[in-house]
């Protein structure tokens, strides 16, 4: 789909995609030929399936990422949610249980952006506090063993249900994606992001109330990361205190191989998904080659390294051009 | 110019972790009857030392401004490299795993220095990358026992002046990391990279060289953590070391390590490490849930950067005042 948001807050571009968008297309027709059970129509829902799962929570890593932050404390968050989640489930009811659990990922992504923006701590910092505070407490609460939940089919809803015949977790991603493209490219506190990313003094300047724009963006990143820890959460039917515990790396991993650069101010929505997407087909095609388990993950190795380089080398050309003095 | 107060604000970092260490000894002391024993002292300090050495090879990353989330991984490689070479070629041939260490390390700073992938893509395909490389030696994951687990036993448990001789030698290589890091020109342009990159590439420092060494240093640190856990284990553990990379940054930025780059000690990581072994022993032998060391150790971080926060507050009007008399 082609969403244009400009790759710099002040200059539109016409729509270009961006280098990675080329990569998924060549990755999914290399796939395509090579291994002859992937382009059939059950597997590309369960590769897209997979996908958005880890889209989600990637959405609200792009947000830190353009605010030139990082985020960790995904990885216990959702966690952390799933577990009471699962706890309350008896007395609140589905709905109860599931606002409960979401409201404890936006509470953990609230801190984050108090200290961060409040008392100006750098966020590697904040976050990898909050995320072993997170990972201690869940599996204080839980004991450390995992809690089952009463099976339901309200419950399982959120994972293997379908609206109108899409599963809940693609109509979720679609909903996420279009989301965050509205803010980034639509909403003045998207605008805001970009800037406070790309030179926080000159936001200050510019009469932005940076600690809020700031703090909104810790927030927003949470309530993405709440959906994907709801679903996971749906999705193993239990409360697991060690639910994720990489997905904090995974969502770097599929924000830097969509091309969003690590140092701030810049990404867009469409980026993720690209990025999302060359992960969710290369794992499900190394797992459709049935090749043992240590060359699927020295294969994802050289796709991270290799597509972020590959990007590094395309994007010379004109995405250099197009920022005045860019990262250090 | 650097006044003492100043100098204050910068060492202020470095009194949390003694400080957290001695508030964690005493409070379980006060608490926990078996904690203030000798026997359960000589059981820390034993068992310190994996984490030591991987918090201080990331404290090298960490002064470049980067860091690095493939040691615990990486120490996984190298220990099953040691178990192999070791059953191989005997025991002599131990040492192999940390050169594994070394030339992971090496090619992360190559991706980082050469290259100019951002840290935490390139050591995230290294975390990747390496754990693969660690099931595939194995044949999917199986430990490696040695076949002289004698003299390893020996070397793990034995005790030589109250500690046993392995604590000797990581106690040794950690002096030496502090003699590269303050006496070493290597250690010094690590520093300066770390605390003013476009100085030193002004004053002709190549910044991919030191790049190269300080993640080098990374990895052959966590191949000494490897080979630790290799002789105390008596065989390659290929799935060890998970949570290790975080607990070793925990560690680095407790015992005063800067994020920012430039600023960082050998001895307040070694206190650091130290901490969060007291707290994980402590609360095992006082029944409470050894999870709750997760929440403390993430409060100390978070503290210790509020702490940073009001030091720069409270400090920075009475520098001014200094600088304008």
């Amino acid at each position: 789909m082609t969403m244009a948001a400009a790759g710099s807050p002040s200059i539109r571009f016409a729509y270009r995609p961006p280098a990675s968008a080329a990569i998924a297309f060549v990755a999914f027709v290399f796939f395509a030929i090579l291994v002859p059970r992937f382009p059939t129509l059950g597997n590309l829902e369960n590769v897209i399936r997979v996908a958005s799962i880890l889209c989600i929570a990637a959405c609200g890593q792009a947000v830190v990422l353009i605010l030139g932050g990082i985020e960790f404390s995904f990885g216990s968050s959702v966690a952390l949610a799933s577990v009471v989640t699962v706890l309350t489930l008896p007395d609140t009811g589905t709905l109860g249980a599931f606002a409960v659990g979401a409201g404890v990922v936006v509470l953990v992504g609230a801190v984050n952006g108090t200290l961060i923006a409040r008392f100006e701590l750098p966020s590697f910092l904040v976050t990898l506090g909050t995320l072993m505070i997170g990972a201690g407490l869940a599996s204080t609460i839980a004991g450390g063993l995992p809690i089952d939940a009463p099976a339901s089919d309200a419950f399982s809803w959120l994972a293997r249900g379908r609206i109108a015949g899409i599963p809940v977790p693609i109509a979720l991603a679609v909903l996420s994606v279009a989301v965050l493209y509205f803010l980034l490219a639509h909403t003045r506190l998207g605008r805001f992001w970009y800037l406070a990313g790309a030179n926080v003094n000159a936001a200050r300047l510019a009469g932005i109330n940076v600690r809020f724009v700031v703090f909104a963006g810790y927030v927003v990143a949470g309530a993405f990361c709440a959906v994907t820890a709801l679903i996971l959460t749906s999705r193993v039917a239990s409360g697991q205190p060690n639910l994720a515990p990489n997905l904090p790396f995974e969502t770097i991993a599929a924000c830097a191989i969509g091309g969003i650069p690590l140092a701030g101010g810049q990404g867009r929505a469409s980026q993720v998904v690209y990025g999302v997407l060359i992960i969710a087909m290369m794992n499900n095609a190394v797992v459709l080659l049935n090749f043992p388990v240590a060359y699927q993950r020295l294969m994802i190795a050289a796709v991270i390294i290799g597509s972020v380089l590959l990007q590094k080398l395309a994007g010379k050309g004109w995405q250099t051009g197009a920022r005045s003095g860019g990262s250090s | 110019m650097t006044g003492a107060l100043s100098r204050l604000s910068t060492s202020g970092r470095f009194l949390v972790a003694p400080v957290c260490l001695t508030v964690a000894i005493l409070a379980f002391g006060a608490a926990v009857p078996e904690f203030p024993t000798i026997a359960n002292a000589g059981n820390v300090l034993a068992q310190m030392w994996v984490l030591t050495l991987l918090a201080v090879g990331q404290m090298f990353a960490l002064l470049t401004r980067g860091f690095d989330i493939s040691v615990g991984a990486v120490a996984a490689l190298s220990s099953t490299v040691a178990a192999l070479a070791a059953n191989h070629w005997g025991l002599p041939a131990l040492p192999l795993g940390a050169l594994a260490g070394l030339v992971c390390g090496g090619l992360n700073g190559l991706m980082i220095g050469s290259l100019g992938i951002q840290p935490i893509v390139a050591t995230l395909g290294m975390f990747v990358g390496a754990r693969g490389l660690a099931l595939l030696i194995t044949d999917g994951g199986q430990v490696v026992p040695l076949s002289q687990s004698g003299i390893a036993a020996a070397l793990a448990y034995n005790s030589l002046a109250g500690i046993p001789p392995i604590a000797w030698m990581a106690l040794a290589v950690v002096v030496a990391a502090a003699w590269v890091l303050n006496r070493s020109v290597l250690g010094r342009r690590i520093v300066m990279l770390g605390s003013n990159p476009d100085a030193a590439w002004l004053v002709g420092i190549h910044p991919w060289r030191v790049h190269l060494a300080a993640y080098g240093l990374c990895g052959l640190f966590a191949g000494f953590a490897g080979l630790l856990i290799t002789i105390r284990a008596g065989s390659g553990l290929p799935t060890e070391g998970t949570g290790m990379e975080l607990q070793a940054i925990a560690a680095a930025v407790i015992g005063g390590t800067a994020l920012t780059g430039g600023v960082g000690r050998v001895s307040g990581v070694v206190v650091g490490a130290a901490f969060i072994q007291v707290l994980f022993t402590g609360l095992n032998l006082s029944g409470i849930s050894p999870f709750l060391a997760g929440v403390a150790v993430g409060v100390v971080i978070i503290g210790s950067g509020l702490l940073e926060y009001a030091l720069r507050r409270f400090l920075s009007p009475l520098e001014q005042n200094r600088r304008m008399a």
